[in-house]
C-alpha cells in the first residue's frame, strides 16, 4: 500500500505541472480554435529562459518561471499576430502545417543557437526531501506544486475576475458577439495565444528544476500535454489542471507495474481510447 | 491514366539509367536513391494525406514496422526481404486497420494527434521489446555480401533498380487509385463527408481502404531503407520528425494529392537537404529541418485558404496537368 500511496503524492505533485505546461494549449483552442503543435515549444523556450537567469543571475528557476512567463507571452503574442492570425479562418490542414512547421523553426532554431547539449541546474532544494510518516516528499517537486498551484489561481482570477478576462470568455463562446459588444477580437486572440506561450514557458521554467533543457525536450512533452487536454476536454482550462493531475497520478503508478521504457505507453493508449471514445473529454461537455 | 503510368515509367527507367551513368560508388548515386526513396515515401503518405485529406503525422509506424519486420525476419530467420518486406505490409496493414477503427471518425486535429500518439507508441514499443528489436541500441542486418536474393549490396548503385521500381509500384497504386472508383470516393469523402454519406459512400470503408493501402506502401519503403542502409534504431525510422512529418512535407511542397507532388516535393526536400548537409550542418546541425519548417510557415500564410489549393494553383500554372492528377 505505502509505494502506491507514495507514487499517487509524487504522480500527484508532477501532475501539477503537467497541468499548467498544458493549460496553455487549452487556452489557445479554447479561444483560436486552434490545436497548436508547436506549443511544447514553449516549454523548451521557457527551460532556456530560466536556465539563462540561473546561469547568469542566479535566479531560482521558479523565479526565472517568471521572467520564462514574460518572454512567452511576448513571442505568442508575436507568433499569433503575424502568422497565427492569417489561418484563423482557414481549413485545419493549414491550421496543422502552420503550426508543425512552427514546431520544426523553434526546435531547431534552438539546436542551432543553443547547441545539443543538456543544460541543468543546482540548487539546493534538490537535496531536501521531507518525511511524513511513511511517505517522502521532495522539496524540489512540492515547491514546483506549490509554483503551479499558484499560477493557476492567478489564471482562474485573470479569466474570472478581470474585464480581459470576461473578454477572453466572451471570445471564446462566441467571437463575432463578443466583437459586436465591442471587443477587439483579433487583438483578444493575440492576447489569449501569448497567454497560452506563457502558461507553457512558465511550466517549463518549473519543470527546469527537476529536469535539464535541451532542444528537443518538446517532443518528450507533445504527446503528454495533448493527453493531459483531451482527458480534460480540448478547450477546458479546468479540465487541463485536472487531466495534468491524472496524469501525473497515472504515468507514476503505472511504473509501480510497467518497466520503466514503458512509462509512457500507458498514457498513450488512455490517449488514443478518450480520443476515440469521448473526444470532448473525460469531464462532461468540453467548453467549445 | 495510361499516359501517367507511361511518364511514371519513363521516369523510373530513366533514373535506372542515370544510375548506370553514375559511378556505382558515388555520392550522387547514393542522393539518386534518396531521392527515389523520399518520393516513393511522400507518394504513400500522398494516398491518404492528400486523396482523403486524412492529416497523419504517425506514417513512421508503418514506416518502422516494415523496417523491423524485415530485418527481424533476416535476423531470426535468415528470411529473405523478398518475402519479408511483403510480410511487413501486411502487418503494417493490419496495423493501419486496428488504429483505424477508433479513430476514422475523428476529424482534422484529432486525427493528426490520434495517428502522432501512434507513431510514439510504435517507437516507445520497438525500444521496450528489446528480446527482438534490439531495444534502443537498435538492428543491423546481417551482412551477405553482394546478394540479389539477400537483397543487399555494398554499393548504394545496385539499389538503384530496388528504388525505381519501388517509386514505380507506389506511384502507379496513387495513380490507379486516384483515376479509379476509389479515389473519387475518397476525394467526395475529402471535400464533404457527410453529402458523401448521403451519396451512399460507405464512408469508414473507404477511409479504412486508403490508409490500409497507405500502410502497406508505406510499409514496403520502409523495408527497403533497412536494407539501404544496414542499420535500424527506434528513433530512426520510428521518428515523428525524420519520417512521419517528413512525408507531409515532400508532399506538400510539391502539391498535396497531385501525382507529381511528391516527385517535385522528394527532388526540393532532398537536393537542399543534401546541399546544406554537405556544406553547413557541421557549423549549423539542424539548419535543414529549420529551413523546412520556413518553408512550411511560407507555404501555409502563402495559400491561406488551405493547402488544397495547391492544387488550384498548379492547375492554373501547368494548365491540365493539374486536374489530370
Amino acid at each position: 500500500m505505502t509505494p502506491l500511496v507514495q507514487a499517487i503524492l509524487d504522480g500527484l505533485l508532477v501532475g501539477g505541472v503537467y497541468g499548467v505546461v498544458a493549460v496553455g494549449l487549452s487556452l489557445v483552442f479554447g479561444v483560436l480554435g486552434i490545436v497548436n503543435f508547436a506549443q511544447a515549444e514553449f516549454l523548451m523556450l521557457g527551460m532556456y529562459v530560466a536556465w539563462f537567469a540561473w546561469s547568469f543571475l542566479g535566479l531560482d528557476p521558479m523565479l526565472g518561471a517568471v521572467l520564462a512567463l514574460a518572454a512567452g507571452f511576448m513571442l505568442g503574442y508575436v507568433i499569433q499576430r503575424l502568422l497565427v492570425q492569417r489561418v484563423m479562418s482557414s481549413d485545419h490542414v493549414a491550421q496543422i502545417f502552420l503550426t508543425v512547421g512552427l514546431l520544426a523553426v523553434m526546435e531547431n532554431g534552438a539546436l542551432m543557437i543553443f547547441g545539443p547539449d543538456f543544460r541543468s541546474v543546482q540548487t539546493d532544494a534538490q537535496m531536501i526531501s521531507y518525511r511524513l510518516g511513511p511517505f517522502f516528499i521532495s522539496a524540489v517537486y512540492l515547491k514546483a506544486f506549490v509554483a503551479a498551484v499558484a499560477i493557476s489561481v492567478a489564471l482562474w482570477a485573470l479569466l474570472n475576475r478581470t474585464w480581459l478576462g470576461r473578454a477572453i470568455r466572451a471570445t471564446a463562446q462566441d467571437a463575432p458577439a463578443a466583437q459586436l459588444f465591442g471587443i477587439n477580437t483579433r487583438w483578444i486572440y493575440g492576447i489569449a495565444f501569448g497567454l497560452g506561450a506563457a502558461l507553457t514557458a512558465f511550466g517549463g521554467g518549473i519543470v527546469l528544476s527537476f529536469a535539464p533543457a535541451y532542444p528537443t525536450i518538446g517532443a518528450n512533452y507533445v504527446v503528454l500535454m495533448f493527453t493531459v487536454v483531451v482527458l480534460g476536454g480540448l478547450g477546458s482550462v479546468m479540465g487541463a489542471l485536472l487531466g495534468g493531475l491524472l496524469v501525473g497520478i497515472v504515468q507514476s503508478a503505472s511504473t509501480l507495474v510497467l518497466p520503466i521504457q514503458l512509462q509512457n505507453l500507458a498514457l498513450f493508449v488512455i490517449f488514443i481510447a478518450v480520443l476515440a471514445l469521448r473526444p470532448e473529454g473525460l469531464l462532461g461537455k468540453a467548453a467549445k | 491514366m495510361k499516359r501517367s503510368l507511361l511518364i511514371l515509367a519513363v521516369i523510373a527507367i530513366a533514373a535506372i539509367l542515370l544510375g548506370l551513368a553514375l559511378d556505382p560508388r558515388s555520392y550522387g548515386v547514393r542522393v539518386l536513391c534518396l531521392i527515389l526513396m523520399a518520393a516513393a515515401l511522400g507518394q504513400a503518405w500522398n494516398i491518404v494525406g492528400g486523396l482523403a485529406n486524412q492529416i497523419s503525422l504517425g506514417h513512421a509506424a508503418f514506416f518502422g514496422i516494415g523496417a523491423y519486420t524485415s530485418t527481424v525476419l533476416q535476423v531470426q530467420f535468415e528470411l529473405t526481404p523478398w518475402i519479408g518486406m511483403p510480410i511487413g505490409a501486411v502487418l503494417a496493414a493490419v496495423a493501419a486497420g486496428a488504429i483505424a477503427l477508433p479513430t476514422m471518425r475523428l476529424k482534422g486535429p484529432y486525427f493528426a494527434l490520434a495517428t502522432l500518439a501512434f507513431g510514439e507508441i510504435c517507437r516507445i514499443g520497438a525500444q521496450a521489446m528489446s528480446g527482438v528489436t534490439g531495444g534502443p541500441q537498435g538492428l543491423s542486418v546481417p551482412f551477405y555480401g553482394d546478394s540479389l536474393a539477400m537483397m543487399q549490396f555494398r554499393q548504394p548503385g545496385a539499389y538503384v533498380p530496388l528504388f525505381a521500381a519501388l517509386f514505380f509500384l507506389v506511384s502507379a497504386v496513387f495513380a490507379v487509385m486516384s483515376h479509379g472508383r476509389l479515389g473519387y470516393m475518397l476525394r467526395a469523402v475529402r471535400e464533404n463527408e457527410e453529402a458523401a454519406e448521403v451519396t451512399g459512400i460507405d464512408t469508414v470503408r473507404i477511409k479504412l481502404t486508403g490508409a490500409i493501402i497507405s500502410a502497406a506502401c508505406t510499409a514496403l519503403v520502409g523495408g527497403l531503407f533497412a536494407q539501404f542502409t544496414f542499420f535500424i534504431d527506434p528513433d530512426t525510422v520510428f521518428s515523428t520528425t525524420e519520417i512521419s512529418i517528413r512525408a507531409a512535407l515532400i508532399a506538400i511542397v510539391g502539391g498535396v494529392g497531385l501525382l507529381w507532388g511528391p516527385i517535385v516535393g522528394a527532388l526540393f526536400v532532398v537536393l537542399v537537404e543534401e546541399f546544406l548537409n554537405s556544406t553547413l550542418s557541421d557549423a549549423l546541425p539542424g539548419i535543414s529541418p529549420f529551413l523546412f519548417g520556413v518553408a512550411l510557415v511560407v507555404i501555409v500564410i502563402a495559400r491561406p485558404e488551405g493547402l488544397v489549393s495547391f492544387r488550384h494553383l498548379v492547375t492554373d500554372r501547368f494548365g491540365k496537368k493539374g486536374k489530370e492528377a
